[in-house]
């Protein structure tokens, strides 16, 4: 009775929420004396706003609403059903609460997210239609697929549209930069998804990734090391930079020699990523020798003579040589190999004429008899070590070579002679002296037109070794065969020439004496 | 003068109920628990910036309307100042203004002590309107004193002279009027049963007073005269009813101002009590 008289001072009833503050004893509970409602009593019941706008968070701490007195919004004595908190979804501005609504959010039923599931504090929980409660934080409401492993700011990565695609995430702000092919390649490719605590979960965070290989399989089987990039591009493994870094001594074919400076695709023609053969050299050189060295259908790989140094060289050497079919001797050690195996432009190893005039050329032009020719024929006469060292026994001929003429050289005799462009040396000499000698005498002593100096002279000088001049027609007698012969055989000239004359014809003394 | 001063106040009264109806309909008409949420809401409520100010406004008409012709009534040093029934219009006036000022003060809603006050003026504004009628049927002089019986009949008769000396009617028109006049007889009637007897006499006054009309008419008299001579007819009509309920009406009034008065300090003691709750939290309009 007392609270109905009470009551009748007050401008009306108190909406349902306050309605227990009906009666004239809790007017002051609201109401300042000698003023208004002020915002100190509301909050003073109204903790839980009251600590928000300390905390600086929701929607009554928003500049605007914590200007305005409670009751400018919440006014009362409008009777029980007023709605002291008149909330109207359409047009609420949920900006002002510290968590805009966008995307989806700004779609959704309100009760989706304020509900008691969701409240955190039990007071809240208790409070049937309250919006308060409710954290901003994205898993606050929504079940952390991540699993707390990237931490509470699903907005740096997610739209309020969806959480998927994570359009707000840009992977160069993460630790590792996305470029190249990684661009292209599917999240899960990286971020597998693993089931953890029973759930399907993705592992974003603590992807290893210092190495390539965390991800991607080492084709090298770690051969060159672990550190990719110093080769390769994100752009492509096919796609290799820095050649010149590339330690190619890491490969099962380390370049030496001439190989270091040819370009990467000559050998890698079909990109620098692809694995050329290289067991032989023939995988990639081509066969210069066209087939010259294969042997029972198994063709010779080039390292047999050559090596990575260049193919001009060859490291077949001369010992090699002489173990081949054509033994290498005399001068022919020291011919360049052209001399005989690069007769023309190209060279030529498959030699299979084996006669020495297969290489040389016969100078003799037929001149040397064939009887005096054998097996080898050069040979008969030379040895490889030089042509001007003959070893023919001359003593096999008619001519044997006695006293000086062992002395001389054979070109004394058996000189050359140039016909047209061939050099001919004569071999077919007559035994004469005269062959060689000239005639001092002056064809003195010419008889039947020959000349038989042997009567005289013999092989070792021209000294008249065997001359007696008692044997001639004017025996030496007396003072005679003391005088020296050029006391009688004096110098003369004639049409035949200067000449020692020592046939006189008649022999009078008065040729020599006065 | 009267009846200018009369229509002035009745104007004025009329269009401000009007107005403020009007202007706020939309806003009065809504329901309680909405109108807060009303665009107007906030000076159209009765502590906004209007709805303060016409019960403001209100209050102070009435007690001013109140206090000055209570003033003119009961004190001596008023006593002559103007005519009582003018002070009486202002009264009428003030306090009927005044009360509606009040009514959209409260935004037609009547609820706690406060509608005790309300009603409490609702009553003595009725009462007024009550009492209104039952003073003017009252005869009185031009100051608005009462006659006695003796001056009404004095004055009833001289309606007839009138109407022969200076309009030269005929007696027998003179005599039928006196005819009917006579009929106006009434035992002692009630206040119910007063209004729907002078309606209905009003109406019979209305139907014989044409009848004069047309009679005069053949009689060659002007409009004018003709005019002159039904208000003297219609006035000695009335007289005669008043002079027959004249009894039962000052009775009536007695017992009017009984409940009147009562009523107003009713409204007063409680208004004082809202106003002082209102203003004891914090609620002093522009002040």
């Amino acid at each position: 009775m007392y609270a109905k008289v009470s009551a009748q001072i007050s401008p009306g009833d108190l909406s349902t929420a306050h309605s227990n503050l009906e009666g004239m004893s809790n007017c002051t509970k609201c109401h300042n004396i000698g003023g208004q409602v002020r915002i100190y009593e509301c909050l003073a019941c109204h903790t839980e706003i009251s600590q928000l706008q300390k905390e600086n968070k929701g929607f009554h701490s928003s500049s605007d609403v914590k200007s305005k007195n409670c009751i400018k919004c919440h006014s009362e004595h409008h009777g029980r059903k007023f709605r002291i908190v008149n909330f109207n979804p359409k047009t609420f501005d949920h900006s002002k609460t510290s968590f805009q609504l966008t995307g989806k959010h700004a779609q959704a039923d309100c009760f989706k997210c304020h509900t008691p599931d969701f409240m955190l504090d039990a007071k809240y929980k208790k409070n049937k239609g309250t919006f308060l409660g409710l954290k901003t934080t994205c898993v606050a409401c929504h079940q952390d697929s991540h699993q707390g492993s990237l931490g509470n700011a699903c907005q740096n990565c997610h739209e309020g549209d969806s959480f998927r695609p994570a359009s707000k995430f840009k992977h160069n702000s993460a630790k590792f930069d996305l470029t190249g092919a990684h661009q292209k390649v599917d999240c899960s490719k990286c971020h597998a998804v693993e089931t953890r605590n029973e759930k399907k979960f993705q592992k974003f965070k603590g992807v290893e990734f210092s190495l390539c290989t965390s991800c991607h399989q080492d084709f090298h089987k770690g051969k060159f090391g672990d550190k990719c990039s110093s080769c390769h591009v994100t752009e492509s493994f096919h796609t290799i930079k820095n050649l010149t870094s590339f330690d190619h001594g890491k490969t099962n074919y380390p370049l030496l020699g001439k190989h270091i400076n040819v370009d990467c695709k000559a050998c890698h023609k079909n990109g620098l990523n692809t694995k050329p053969k290289f067991e032989k050299c023939l995988n990639c050189h081509s066969d210069y020798h066209q087939g010259e060295f294969t042997k029972n259908g198994t063709q010779a790989d080039c390292t047999v003579c050559h090596s990575i140094d260049g193919f001009t060289f060859t490291s077949f050497t001369i010992e090699r040589h002489i173990k081949s079919n054509f033994v290498l001797t005399g001068a022919h050690l020291a011919i360049p190999c052209q001399s005989c195996h690069k007769k023309s432009e190209k060279w030529n190893f498959r030699i299979d004429r084996k006669e020495c005039t297969d290489c040389h050329k016969d100078v003799h032009g037929g001149s040397i008899p064939q009887k005096l020719l054998s097996g080898n024929k050069c040979e008969s006469c030379h040895t490889t070590e030089q042509w001007k060292s003959v070893s023919f026994d001359h003593n096999t001929t008619k001519f044997l070579l006695l006293g000086n003429h062992q002395k001389q050289s054979c070109n004394k005799c058996h000189v050359r002679n140039e016909i047209g462009n061939r050099v001919i040396i004569s071999f077919k000499r007559k035994t004469e002296c005269l062959e060689c000698h000239n005639d001092v005498h002056a064809d003195q002593f010419t008889k039947n037109g020959t000349v038989s100096c042997q009567s005289c002279h013999q092989f070792n000088n021209w000294k008249l070794e065997t001359f007696d001049h008692n044997k001639t027609s004017f025996p030496l007698e007396g003072a005679h065969s003391k005088v020296s012969c050029s006391r009688c055989h004096k110098q003369v000239i004639d049409e035949k020439g200067k000449y020692i004359k020592y046939k006189f014809g008649e022999v009078r003394c008065a040729l020599c004496h006065s | 003068m009267i009846k200018l001063q009369h229509w002035i106040y009745l104007l004025i009264g009329t269009v401000t109920f009007i107005y403020l109806g009007y202007s706020g309909y939309s806003y009065y008409l809504t329901p309680y628990e909405e109108r807060f949420f009303h665009p107007v809401h906030t000076i159209l409520k009765p502590s906004g910036i209007i709805g303060h100010g016409l019960g403001i406004i209100g209050s102070l008409m009435m007690l001013v309307g109140v206090g000055l012709y209570m003033m003119r009534k009961r004190l001596k040093s008023f006593s002559r100042l103007g005519a009582i029934k003018h002070w009486l219009e202002l009264h009428i006036f003030l306090c009927s203004v005044g009360p509606v000022l009040v009514l959209f003060h409260t935004a037609l809603k009547f609820g706690g002590i406060v509608a005790l006050s309300f009603w409490s003026m609702v009553a003595v504004a009725i009462s007024g309107v009550i009492g209104r009628f039952i003073y003017v049927q009252i005869p009185r002089s031009i100051r608005g004193n009462e006659y006695s019986m003796d001056e009404l009949k004095v004055l009833n008769q001289s309606y007839g002279e009138k109407l022969k000396n200076e309009f030269n009617l005929n007696d027998a028109l003179i005599g039928k009027l006196e005819y009917f006049a006579s009929l106006k007889v009434y035992k002692s009637p009630n206040l119910l049963s007063i209004i729907p007897l002078t309606i209905k006499d009003h109406n019979a006054n209305k139907k014989l007073l044409n009848g004069f009309k047309i009679e005069l008419r053949n009689e060659k008299l002007t409009e004018k005269s003709i005019k002159q001579i039904t208000a003297i007819c219609k006035s000695k009509l009335v007289l005669s009813r008043k002079i027959s309920l004249l009894n039962s009406v000052q009775e009536m009034f007695r017992y009017w101002h009984i409940i009147h008065l009562p009523f107003a300090i009713i409204m007063l003691i409680i208004m004082i009590i809202h106003i002082g709750v209102t203003v004891a939290f914090g609620y002093r309009w522009i002040f």
